[in-house]
């Protein structure tokens, strides 16, 4: 009896000591076997498209003379949203080269194009997959949420470990974090598509295929594009986590601004940061705007 | 299907299973070049059973029989799917309630998109597109966005989307009924114009009776997804075969549906009362109207109206509504007899009040006089919605 009694004490006092999930073992375990496996194949097959990719975008960006450049941008935001968008832009670049950070600001767009181009490139097909199937969504909901919710620091040393130091693993990182937003959207944006609107386009003899470009897509697309700004935004709130594993740029400029102690140094990579997102997210909400299916649907 | 099979209503089935019958036994057949209206009140299938005449939604037991004019007859719930997109390219469009339109495209392109999907080339959906919208009186519209446009106007785009694809067979699920009513009639007319010209055959869905019966040459009405009664317009406001129908009838304006052949009093009834016969002409009168006289010959030809020894006139009542063009003064009635044919409306017969104070008589197609009608047929066929009951 008093044997029982000091069981039920053990139990309410301390019930986790009677079981020992040995989680950390197991991902440990885990991580190591996924490094070991596929390092070369990481290596050899995603670093140097992405890199490659990256090189380009970095390559084309630097060509283009910075005066050229700015003109460029007044002209982008002019076209996209408005004048007073293009002045904006005008003026947050030219603060930013003003800052001395042009060449960390080429950097961190370049990565974040880079990051962007790679989210629409796989983003967009699992989106639509995810509109025309129940079951494919109901499959991918948890990765996706996996991915936006687990903390960046916590699959940062993985993918170092995999892609090593530099460029990449930043990229990799911030493409496993910026993708969600487009996935989600594009899908919500075809299923949001008005049922008569499908119907009339079935009636009239259009294949699966027909009624996604000529209908589901194109009414989706102010809905794609809020997830691109999301994407976006995303990526660009990564570039200084990605600085950690050794990307360059803007976001390196704020590690090692803090590293150093150097408040200065930190905040002027901050305010580009900053710059560089508000432009970009009006030129891209611009866009949205823009796109032909914005027109009011149904009505 | 078993427990319909076994006769369980719908709603008994719905309690069983948790399913709904869309439509159950709903036969009826359309004759090429004809409008064919179905209605019945919101919920009790007709949109379901368009649906499944191009099977947006898939029939689960049945058959829908087509002829089609390369192929011969074709059940079309048994067609593959590529049949199925051939059939829906060429044969068979369909006008929507909220008019579908896409919203991302401009008028002309929402038109031409059935030919768009039919493979055609630009300049063949530009020039297609232009005519279809010329006739639906839009042709200057064509570059705007259909959110420009009021919904009469947009109706008539989509009305132009489905003439555009020159399918025999034009599906119109309610298309009317998210306009104005005066809207509503203008389209009406419209869609009759356009259909004298093209004579298209066309399922036509509607919940308005009065509707149903300006536009349809025949109607099915339809009660929790079985048709109770299929007729012309006439047959099934004379004689509606089931208490839902009357309820319906009892509603609709029948002038302009029931016709003068349904209401007249036959000369044969025992209603008149034979005067005289003198030169092969026999003289009757109604019992209640000793004064006229009327003659027929053995054949059964009028010969003359007579009023004690006066002679009165007989005219063609289609004259005089043509020379008045339907204006009238009233007061101005004369003594004349007015004729009809079997196939004049009420409506029509109603106006030879304002002209004449004399009964009208209704002639046969074969040139026979058949009957006459004076104010008891009138009002019992416009209160009663009923012929001469002998």
């Amino acid at each position: 009896m008093s044997e029982l009694l000091e069981f039920l004490r053990a139990l309410m006092e301390d019930p986790f000591g009677f079981l020992d999930l040995p989680v950390r073992q197991v991902i440990t375990d885990i991580v190591n076997w996924i490094v070991a496996n596929f390092r070369d194949f990481s290596r050899t097959y995603i670093s140097p498209p992405v890199r490659g990719v990256m090189d380009g975008v970095q390559w084309a960006l630097s060509a283009i003379p910075p005066g050229l450049f700015l003109l460029g941008m007044l002209l982008l935001g002019w076209w996209a949203a408005s004048w007073r968008i293009g002045v904006f832009a005008l003026v947050s670049f030219a603060l930013i080269g003003f800052m001395g950070v042009w060449d960390q600001m080429i950097v961190t767009l370049s990565l974040v194009i880079t990051a962007v181009f790679f989210c629409v490139l796989f983003g967009l097909p699992l989106g639509i997959l995810s509109s025309r199937s129940d079951r494919f969504y109901a499959i991918l909901r948890p990765i996706l949420d996996i991915m936006q919710t687990t903390p960046p620091f916590v699959y940062l040393v993985p993918a170092v470990m995999l892609f090593s130091i530099g460029n990449v693993p930043g990229l990799i990182a911030t493409i496993v974090f910026a993708m969600p937003p487009i996935i989600r959207m594009t899908n919500l944006g075809i299923r949001q598509v008005n049922d008569e609107l499908i119907e009339a386009a079935v009636a009239f003899g259009s294949s699966r295929r027909q009624i996604l470009w000529k209908v589901q897509f194109p009414l989706a697309l102010p809905t794609v594009m809020a997830g691109l700004n999301q994407t976006i935004m995303l990526s660009l709130s990564m570039v200084v986590i990605a600085a950690i594993i050794g990307a360059g740029g803007l976001g390196l400029e704020v590690y090692a601004g803090l590293e150093r102690l150097n408040i200065g140094q930190a905040f002027v990579g901050g305010i580009g940061i900053v710059l560089l997102a508000m432009v970009l997210d009006r030129i891209t909400q611009g866009l949205g705007e823009k796109a032909p299916g914005a027109r009011r649907q149904g009505d | 299907m078993p427990l319909l099979e076994q006769g369980k209503t719908k709603d008994e089935i719905r309690e069983a299973t948790g399913q709904t019958v869309g439509v159950n036994n709903a036969s009826f057949d359309i004759q090429p070049g004809e409008v064919f209206a179905i209605m019945g009140l919101s919920g009790c299938g007709k949109s379901t059973l368009i649906r499944c005449v191009n099977r947006i939604i898939e029939p689960t037991a049945g058959s829908v029989f087509f002829k089609d004019p390369d192929l011969g007859e074709q059940d079309l719930t048994k067609l593959d799917a590529e049949q199925l997109l051939a059939l829906r390219k060429r044969r068979i469009s369909m006008v929507f309630q909220h008019f579908a339109l896409l919203p991302h495209r401009t008028v002309l392109s929402n038109v031409a998109f059935g030919l768009e999907i039919q493979g055609r080339s630009k300049d063949e959906r530009k020039h297609l597109g232009q005519r279809v919208l010329d006739m639906v009186g839009l042709g200057q519209w064509g570059q705007t966005y259909p959110s420009e446009l009021s919904g009469g106007m947009q109706q008539r785009v989509g009305l132009a989307r489905a003439l555009a694809t020159e399918a025999e067979v034009l599906l119109m699920d309610e298309p009317f009924s998210a306009l104005d009513p005066l809207i509503k009639f203008d389209m009406q007319q419209e869609l009759m114009k356009i259909q004298r010209e093209l004579h298209r055959t066309i399922l036509f869905i509607t919940h308005d009776l009065d509707e149903a019966m300006r536009i349809g040459d025949h109607i099915a009405i339809m009660e929790a997804g079985r048709i109770v009664q299929i007729g012309s317009p006439e047959q099934i406001l004379v004689n509606p075969r089931t208490e839902y129908v009357a309820n319906f009838v009892e509603h609709a304006d029948p002038t302009s549906v029931i016709t003068a052949g349904t209401i007249a009093l036959p000369f044969d009834s025992e209603l008149f009362v034979k005067v005289d016969e003198r030169n092969g002409i026999q003289y009757l009168h109604r019992h209640d109207h000793p004064e006229i006289h009327y003659g027929r010959d053995r054949d059964g030809y009028l010969r003359e109206v007579r009023i004690d020894d006066r002679e009165i006139p007989v005219r063609p009542l289609a004259e005089i509504l043509d020379a008045r063009n339907g204006d009238s003064v009233p007061g101005s009635r004369t003594e004349v007899t007015l004729t009809c044919g079997e196939d004049a409306v009420l409506r029509q017969v109603l106006r030879s009040r304002l002209h004449s104070t004399l009964p009208v008589i209704v002639i046969r197609a074969d040139g026979r006089a058949r009957g006459l009608i004076d104010d008891p047929e009138l009002i019992n066929g416009i209160l009663e919605k009923r012929g001469h009951i002998p």
